[in-house]
């Protein structure tokens, strides 16, 4: 009997909440919002901490990213970007690194930048250009992010670059499972006849500096055709040693957080419907808010829940 | 119902408010900055109209702007929340 009054006073209009259900009170509403904080910063304490209880992974298979890109600049009337295993060396370098470092950014703390990787793997470029993403789900939304990003876009546009070189690396970046995909682009110099002048407007460029210390490195083999196995797409990111991708999928807290707020949001509208529905019938004058207006917010909210989705490109 | 025909442009103009809010998160998918941006204005311009629409309707209580605000509160943390993790 206890158990009903309760449920009513939290959820139904009645004379103990003073004609409104209680969980719509102002206070249990900044409760909630409380509560969900507090949840938010128990998600980064525990990831922090080494404790690894939520985390991301999946997985994305690189040549599902070089012919997504290459179905994006074929739409734009532009040639096919070969891939370079060579080129994805590098990018298994750069994305190992930001695990390593715990960075999210094109240039490393202690100042390394892009480049770099390029050359280490002995990649003479003219143009180079990096592209990056982490926490998709699948290469097509990572792709799809990169080309609503205009600066990303012509990169993946753009008509000075022959090759392309892709790794998705999966690890612990600050605690939680990351999966990174670092795609770099690049044309050497040997594909350039002459030394023109560097283009502008990309977001990531080479400098002719740059270029002139390395040494060029002919393409080990381009990327095999679509009819090829798969294995062998693999095979590329790692220049011929055949490598396990994960393929595990943990709850990301990510889509924890946005099942709660889904929940949340949800419950919210359905007791204001409820809570407007009884009031209306019973004639109630009580002083309070539209609910009208309150459920055309929350469903606002929850439209934006649906519409985010994971993942972040730089 | 007749509250709502009643206040029929009141209740378009906030529809068109958070309409645009969401559609802001569609096209700018890629900003960060600009979300939490069109979150913050869409918020205040909610709160906003809950003063404006009581007032016109001369009902005006604090406490009713309090639960606006709650609600905003309420959908500003959770926005947040979705934004940052991603």
């Amino acid at each position: 009997m206890k158990i009903v009054s309760l449920l009513t006073h939290l959820f139904f209009p009645h004379e103990s909440n003073n004609q409104k259900a209680k969980i719509l009170h102002p206070s249990s509403l900044l409760v909630i919002s409380i509560i969900l904080l507090v949840f938010q910063v128990l998600l980064s304490l525990s990831s922090r901490s080494g404790v690894k209880i939520l985390g991301y992974a999946s997985n994305i298979p690189v040549e599902e990213v070089v012919r997504l890109t290459n179905e994006k600049r074929a739409e734009s009337g532009l040639s096919s970007l070969e891939y370079n295993p060579t080129l994805s060396a590098a990018a298994k370098a750069k994305g190992e690194d930001m695990l390593a470092k715990d960075y999210w950014a094109h240039v490393s703390p202690d100042g390394i930048e892009p480049w770099k990787f390029f050359t280490d793997v002995g990649y003479a470029y003219r143009y180079a250009g990096e592209n990056l993403a982490r926490d998709f789900s699948n290469a097509s939304s990572a792709v799809e992010a990169w080309m609503a990003s205009p600066t990303h876009k012509d990169n993946i546009l753009s008509s000075k670059y022959k090759e392309i070189g892709i790794a998705v690396v999966e690890g612990d970046m600050n605690g939680v499972d990351t999966t990174i995909i670092v795609q770099l682009f690049g044309t050497k110099i040997s594909q350039v006849p002459e030394i023109q002048p560097v283009a502008e407007n990309t977001s990531v460029q080479a400098t002719p500096a740059a270029v002139a210390q390395v040494a060029e490195v002919p393409v080990v083999t381009s990327i095999p055709s679509p009819t090829a196995e798969p294995s062998t797409y693999l095979t590329g990111l790692t220049q011929g040693e055949e490598e396990e991708v994960p393929t595990s999928v943990l709850v990301s807290p990510f889509i924890s957080t946005k099942s709660i707020s889904l929940v949340v949001v949800g419950f919210l509208m359905v007791v204001f419907v409820v809570d407007a529905a009884m009031v209306s019938k019973r004639r109630i004058a009580r002083v309070s808010g539209r609910s009208f207006a309150h459920i055309s917010f929350l469903g606002m909210i929850l439209a934006i829940i649906l519409i985010l989705r994971s993942g972040q490109i730089l | 119902m007749k509250s709502l025909t009643r206040h029929l442009p009141h209740y378009l103009s906030l529809l068109g408010i958070l309409f645009f809010g969401a559609l802001g998160f569609i096209v700018f998918s890629y900003d960060k900055a600009f979300q939490v941006a069109v979150s913050i204005a869409v918020a205040v311009s909610y709160v906003a109209w809950g003063v404006m629409h009581h007032k016109l309707h001369r009902d005006y209580d604090i406490s009713i702007i309090i639960e606006y605000l709650a609600v905003a509160i309420l959908g500003l943390s959770i926005v947040f929340s979705l934004i940052f993790r991603v």
